[in-house]
Order: structure tokens, then C-alpha cells, then sequence
């Protein structure tokens, strides 16, 4: 073990070859575990969201991973190390948004059957609204992968050391290069697994991570127990679990609950596509809505210890042995310092395991979700627009799912290279806060306003990204200027200006736009028909256009001050909202129905094919039968079905009656006509490929709606 | 002596702004139907919103009052 002066200047070698050893077993038999889920992926249904059959425990449990993966642990331990147990504050502020996506945006992505928030936009707006939403979110989950393959090279970097002789040739192992492997060994899983391989791979890390950040933290508070324990150890204020209002200006209260409490807990919620589809591949709305808010309960004021912890100890042997972690320790690298200190040989290695692994969880999942909305954004309206069709619907799966490989992959080099953009932050939490306070606005704004208020329209949608982002533009290049009166008393660093407070800003800009917008739709209506009464109105709308393109490139490329680049962004704005009513065709009655909250039942209506049967059942246990044909439905008795309190055409869910399967052999289906043998269901051969169902094994049925 | 700024305050804004939204959340749902309380199930996660607000609100009140005199 080396002093901390030395970790600092020569960040290699930390660790046993016992270590390395138990961290690449620790990979291989992760890569075998998730190839091994590939074999239930059939279309890329199951590919992207797993079929939707699981129980809400398996998801709430591999969501954990996900949730703590990518930069948590560097970035979480680096703020407990400066600040304390107000590290856990990200970790405890999501609620507040939680009965717009119980009660709103699940059932609506789940019944509207979208399979990515683009083609919300398309149905709710229009194309355009879909074209410019699909640019904003492949920047922001791109940007997202990089940030987790930066972290995943900063944790592994010390590890390794300075230079690496194999078959005679000597290596300098550098950041890029390390994160070039690490892309290659994520790839090969997400690639040939595909989501059911996520969720069983993060279900399998989720238990391994916090059985991890647990066993560091009892270790650290047993290395610390003769000192006089963690809790007298550290200054009152590294004790509160909230951080001062508005000082300092890299780790404030209201700065933070702006970026990540509002802006951040939207984002998580209804922008994060990853986690969307974990709570898609549950077996029903009410089985999504348990894992999402068991997670926010339960699992996450555990992850906020399990990622924290390490700082806080960290904290408290600067005190006691400052020779050991000296109070000026980089915070980025007090994770891999306190883990090697507290812990022996072996369990180092696996710690560090089990933090790479909730790393690649994120990377692995974050690109799968990219890949999907590849495939629905990308991939099949290009496929539409050339009007290329194939002969079965089985040869389109089978193509779909082979580019959703390939799409993997370069998103994977997309995520890769997107890398170089952030590695020069000072820390990887000011890069994601920074991140995140610029790139989720607008989209959250829209995706909010969307689902909750029937009267937004595309023109408001269409001006909240595009003049809403050039007046977060115009913010951040004169941030004393129009980011100041949101600051609430934070101090400007000139380096990094309102790192965390510019996603107040950036947020009223979004939704003012909007609103506005929204409510003057009478008013561009009129100027539009006044336009369209002219005989050149094709010219009128293309000299707009252009006019629109030039401000926006002007303010974009900054030529002018801040007042008048602020003119130029309302005028972007003003100009968008215009051409949008003039090109867009939009009916906002068949356009918000079962596309807002205000219209759930429709959808549900929709989804089910027909009435919705509220009457509530029991669950009923069945010996399978294999059928003749392929007519759509699966039969039980008379018996049965009035136990489940289902009718003919209601949908059901049949699964393995072993809970612990968490719903991996299962099926959706409707009921058909029923029989007289009690205790069977009659199934199809289609049906028995899909559930994987085992000879012999009792199912479990029960009512869906 | 620890400031307000670092105890109360930032307690307060939290729950007093998140509560807002929390809120307006809470009373869309209910107007637009999207939760139906004559539905038992329904009601049972009307009491789980509920509960979660005062949930975390309790753990950051009794963290700020144990970090302060413990």
C-alpha cells in the first residue's frame, strides 16, 4: 500500500494479481451469463424490452445497477469525501415526480405500445417534433455512454500498472485505450444478449453491487472502530444530510435540486429509455409502477450508501491518518484508494469487480436503449420513406433484430468517441451535472407539457427545441448575464459558471416558450391564414425558413451580444412557431387522444381491443395442452375464467408457476372460448416458443385487464 | 454554530417547491381520471404517494436533527 502521494502521482498498480485475476474471471463469467439469456430473444420485441413478461421484483432489483452504475461510484464517493452524507441527496429527491409517472407516463407508453419516446413525439406532434426529439436524445444517451466508459477507465486506470509486457512487446496502457477494451467486452453481451440479458446480467450485479458497497462499508467502519468510530470522526456538517443552500458553487442545495431533482428526476423517470424499458419489460402497468416505486423507496437510499460510503470513511481516515488519504486526496480516486486501504487482497479485487460491473451495467443498458431507438427512429422510417418491405413478418424481425446488433456496435464507438468530449472536466460530476442541466431541458419540458397539458401544441413543441435551446445557447455564453437572476445567491465561477443552477434557467426558457406559444396558437393561426391567402405563401414559408436557419446559426456561432442574440433566439422561436402551423398537419383531438393523461382510459380501451373488464379476480393454476393451429387465444375452463373473473376476449397473462422465474417463462395472450376440463389451458405451439414453458410444469394465470 | 442555510432552509425549499409539484401531480391524476378511487387498487397507491412524500420527509427531518445534537 503505497501513501496517498504516491497514489496521486502514479495511479498504477493499486491492487494483487489476485485482484486482476478475480475481476477478469468476474467479466468472463458475466459475458457467459448474458449470452446464455440470448436464446430468449425471438424478435425485437424481446431484444429491446424483453417481452414485457417480469415480475416487478426482478426489475426493481436490476434496475439497481443500472440505477448505481456508470459514474455513481467515482462521482458519489468524490462529493462524500468533500462534503459528507449530503453525497445521498440525488438519491433522495425523486419522489416528488413520481405521481406523474405512476398515473401518466407509464400506462401511456405501455398501452400506446410506443416502443421509444421519438415516436410518442410523431403520434402526440408530429414527424418533425419525432426528427428533432430523436436528435436531442441521441445526444443525450451518447453522451451518456461516454461518461460512463470515462468513468470506467478512470476506476480501472490505477489498477493497472505502468506499463504491460506481453509476448515480448511492452504497453503503455492509456484512458482511451482501456476504454476502446472495455467497449469491446460490453459489446459482445449487449450484442448477442439483448435486453433480456441486461435484465438478468444487472439483476445478477444489482445483488453483487450492494452486497459490495456493504461489505466496503463495514469493512471501512472496522478499520475505523479503534480510531473512535465514522460518526465522531467527521465534522458536524459532513453529518447533514442536505447541502448548504447556495455555497459553494460546485456542491450547493438549490443548484443541485434544479439539475437533478427536477431536471434530473424527470429525465430519470420519463427520458431515460433504459430504465423506461426495464419498466416495460414488466408484466403489466401495476407490476412497473411496484419496481418503480419499491426502487425509489427502498433500493435507493441503499444505492445512496453503497456509492457513498466510500467517500465518507475516506473522510474519516484523513482524519486520523492523514498520511494514509491526506485531506487533499483527488476526490476522483478516493473510491479505488479507500477500497484498497480497507480491504485485503482478493476483496479488493472483487469490490472493484462489482464496481466495474455496475459501471458496464449502465454502458450496457444505455446502448441497448440507444440501439432501440435506432431501429424505430432511425431505421424504419427510412425503411417506410424507400418503401422497402419484406415478404414475412418473421424475415422483418430477422433483419431488425441483425441491424439492432450492428446498431449496437456503433453506438458503442459512438459512446466511445463521444469520450474526448468530456475527459478534460475536472471531475466526472461536474461533467454529468454540467450534462445533464444542458441536455435534458427542452426534452423534459416537451415530454412533460406533452403528456399533461391536451392544448400544447406542435408548434409549441416544435419552439421549445429550437428556440428554447438557442436561448439556453444565449445562456450559457453570457451566464452573468441571464443566468444570474436564477442563481439564488450561488456564486459565479468563471471556470465553470452555474455548473448545476443553469438548468433553472435553461428549464423556465423551455417551458416559457412553450407556453407561450400555446397560448398564442390563435394568434399564429391568423398570420398563417393571412399568409397562405397569398399567391407566392410557398415562397413566404422557404424565406422564413431560411431566416430561421441564419438566427439560429448566428446565435449558435455567438455573433452578437447578449441582448441581441436573446432577440434573435425570441425571434427563432417566434419564426418556428409559425412554419410549424404552417407545414404541420395536426388534429388535436385524434392527436391527444390516449396520448395525454387527460385520456387514459381511451388508450386503455385501445390497447385491450375493446371494453376494459375492471372486476377483480384470482389467479388460477393450470396444466398445460398443446393445440392444433395458431388462432390467437389460449383456452381454460368455464370454471377458471370465473375465478379470474375474465370473459371471452380479456387479456391474460400465463406464466411458470415458480416465482423465483420472476415471469422469464410467461406469455401474453387473450382469452378464447372456454371449456369444460378444469385446471387446463389449451395453448399453442407458437404460444410454447414464446413462454418456453417446460413439459410437465404448472402455470399460473391470471386476469390482465 | 451551523448556519440555517445548511440545515432548515434547504429542508424547507425541498420539500416546500418539490411539494408543489408533487402536488400538481397529485391533483392531475385525480382530475384527469388517470387514477380511479373507487378502484381498490387504485386507492392503495393513492396511499403509497401519500405515504413516500411524508416517507422521505420524515428521513430528512430526523438525519438533519441526528447529525445537529448526536
Amino acid at each position: 500500500m503505497g501513501t496517498i502521494a504516491q497514489v496521486q502521482t502514479t495511479f498504477h498498480d493499486i491492487g494483487s494479481s489476485i485482484d486482476i485475476i478475480i475481476m477478469a474471471v468476474y467479466f468472463i463469467v458475466i459475458m457467459l451469463f448474458g449470452s446464455y439469456f440470448g436464446k430468449y430473444n425471438r424478435s425485437t420485441k424481446d431484444f429491446f424490452f424483453g417481452g414485457r413478461r417480469f415480475a416487478w421484483w426482478l426489475i426493481a432489483f436490476s434496475i439497481v445497477a443500472t440505477g448505481v452504475g456508470s459514474h455513481s461510484f467515482i462521482k458519489y464517493s468524490a462529493k462524500g469525501f468533500q462534503y459528507g452524507f449530503s453525497s445521498t441527496m440525488t438519491y433522495l429527491n425523486d419522489w416528488f415526480f413520481l405521481p406523474f409517472f405512476l398515473f401518466g407516463w407509464l400506462p401511456i407508453i405501455v398501452y400506446t405500445r410506443v416502443q421509444s419516446i421519438p415516436e410518442y413525439f410523431e403520434k402526440r406532434f408530429s414527424p418533425s417534433a419525432r426528427f428533432l426529439a430523436t436528435i436531442l436524445l441521441l445526444l443525450y444517451m451518447i453522451g451518456y455512454i461516454g461518461i460512463g466508459f470515462l468513468t470506467l477507465g478512470k476506476a480501472i486506470m490505477p489498477l493497472l500498472p505502468e506499463t504491460i509486457t506481453t509476448l515480448g512487446l511492452q504497453f503503455q496502457p492509456t484512458l482511451m485505450g482501456i476504454i476502446i477494451i472495455i467497449a469491446v467486452i460490453t459489446g459482445i453481451y449487449i450484442t448477442f444478449g439483448g435486453q433480456t440479458a441486461v435484465i438478468f446480467t444487472d439483476l445478477l450485479q444489482g445483488f453483487i453491487l450492494l452486497f459490495a458497497g456493504f461489505l466496503l462499508f463495514f469493512l471501512g467502519i472496522a478499520y475505523l472502530h479503534p480510531h473512535g468510530g465514522l460518526w465522531s470522526l467527521l465534522p458536524t456538517t459532513f453529518k447533514l444530510p442536505l447541502a448548504d443552500f447556495n455555497k459553494p458553487p460546485d456542491f450547493n442545495f438549490v443548484g443541485i435540486f434544479w439539475q437533478d431533482g427536477v431536471a434530473g428526476s424527470v429525465g430519470f423517470l420519463f427520458m431515460n429509455m433504459g430504465l423506461i424499458m426495464r419498466f416495460m419489460a414488466t408484466k403489466s402497468v401495476d407490476e412497473g409502477r411496484k419496481a418503480a416505486a419499491f426502487n425509489i423507496l427502498f433500493m435507493l437510499p441503499l444505492s445512496a450508501i453503497v456509492v457513498g460510503n466510500a467517500g465518507w470513511i475516506g473522510k474519516a481516515i484523513s482524519v486520523i491518518q492523514p498520511n494514509i488519504v491526506p485531506p487533499n486526496t483527488s476526490p476522483d480516486q478516493i473510491f479505488d484508494v479507500v477500497a484498497h486501504v480497507v480491504s485485503s487482497p482478493g476483496v479488493f479485487g472483487f469490490v472493484m469487480a462489482a464496481l466495474t460491473a455496475a459501471l458496464m451495467s449502465t454502458v450496457d443498458t444505455l446502448i441497448n436503449a440507444t440501439a432501440a431507438i435506432y431501429i424505430n427512429d432511425i431505421h424504419r422510417p427510412i425503411k417506410r420513406l424507400l418503401k422497402i418491405k419484406e415478404r414475412t413478418q418473421k424475415d422483418t424481425d430477422k433483419k431488425e433484430l441483425s441491424a439492432a446488433r450492428y446498431s449496437s456496435i456503433i453506438v458503442t464507438i459512438l459512446g466511445v468517441v463521444s469520450v474526448l468530449a468530456f475527459k478534460n472536466f475536472p471531475t466526472v460530476y461536474e461533467a454529468h451535472g454540467y450534462f445533464h442541466s444542458t441536455l435534458t431541458p427542452p426534452l423534459v419540458v416537451a415530454i412533460f407539457l406533452g403528456i399533461f397539458w391536451k392544448r400544447f401544441t406542435p408548434a409549441a413543441v416544435m419552439a421549445t427545441f429550437l428556440g428554447g435551446v438557442a436561448l439556453m445557447i444565449v445562456g450559457a455564453k453570457f451566464p452573468g448575464i441571464l443566468i444570474r437572476p436564477f442563481a439564488q445567491g450561488i456564486q459565479m465561477n468563471a471556470e465553470h459558471p452555474y455548473t448545476y443552477i443553469r438548468a433553472f434557467y435553461n428549464l423556465v426558457v423551455c417551458s416559457a416558450v412553450g407556453v407561450a406559444v400555446t397560448y398564442t396558437d390563435g394568434w399564429f393561426r391568423q398570420i398563417v391564414s393571412k399568409i397562405k391567402s397569398k399567391e407566392n405563401h410557398k415562397a413566404i414559408a422557404y424565406s422564413l425558413t431560411i431566416l430561421a436557419v441564419v438566427l439560429f446559426l448566428m446565435v449558435a456561432l455567438g455573433l452578437g451580444g447578449a441582448f441581441i442574440l436573446f432577440i434573435y433566439s425570441l425571434i427563432v422561436a417566434f419564426l418556428v412557431a409559425i412554419l410549424s402551423v404552417y407545414f404541420i398537419v395536426y388534429d388535436p383531438v385524434l392527436q391527444t387522444e390516449g396520448l395525454t393523461v387527460w385520456s387514459i382510459q381511451k388508450v386503455k380501451e385501445s390497447f385491450k381491443g375493446g371494453k376494459i373488464n375492471e372486476r377483480e379476480g384470482d389467479k388460477v393454476l393450470v396444466s398445460w395442452v398443446l393445440k392444433e393451429g395458431e388462432d390467437g387465444v389460449i383456452n381454460f375452463s368455464k370454471n377458471d375464467m370465473e375465478k379470474m373473473a375474465a370473459d371471452q376476449g380479456d387479456l391474460v397473462y400465463i406464466s411458470d408457476k415458480r416465482a423465483w422465474l420472476g415471469g422469464l417463462k410467461s406469455i401474453h395472450s387473450v382469452y378464447g372460448k372456454p371449456h369444460d376440463k378444469d385446471g387446463v389451458v389449451y395453448i399453442s405451439e407458437e404460444n410454447l416458443k414464446d413462454g418456453v414453458f417446460i413439459k410437465g410444469k404448472i402455470l399460473k394465470a391470471e386476469k390482465e385487464m | 454554530m451551523i448556519p440555517i442555510t445548511h440545515t432548515w432552509i434547504p429542508l424547507l425549499y425541498l420539500y416546500g417547491v418539490g411539494g408543489i409539484f408533487f402536488l400538481i401531480g397529485m391533483i392531475i391524476i385525480r382530475k384527469s381520471g388517470a387514477i380511479n378511487l373507487k378502484l381498490k387498487r387504485h386507492r392503495y397507491w393513492y396511499r403509497v404517494l401519500i405515504f413516500g412524500y411524508f416517507y422521505f420527509l420524515i428521513f430528512h427531518t430526523f438525519f438533519t436533527l441526528v447529525g445537529l445534537y448526536w
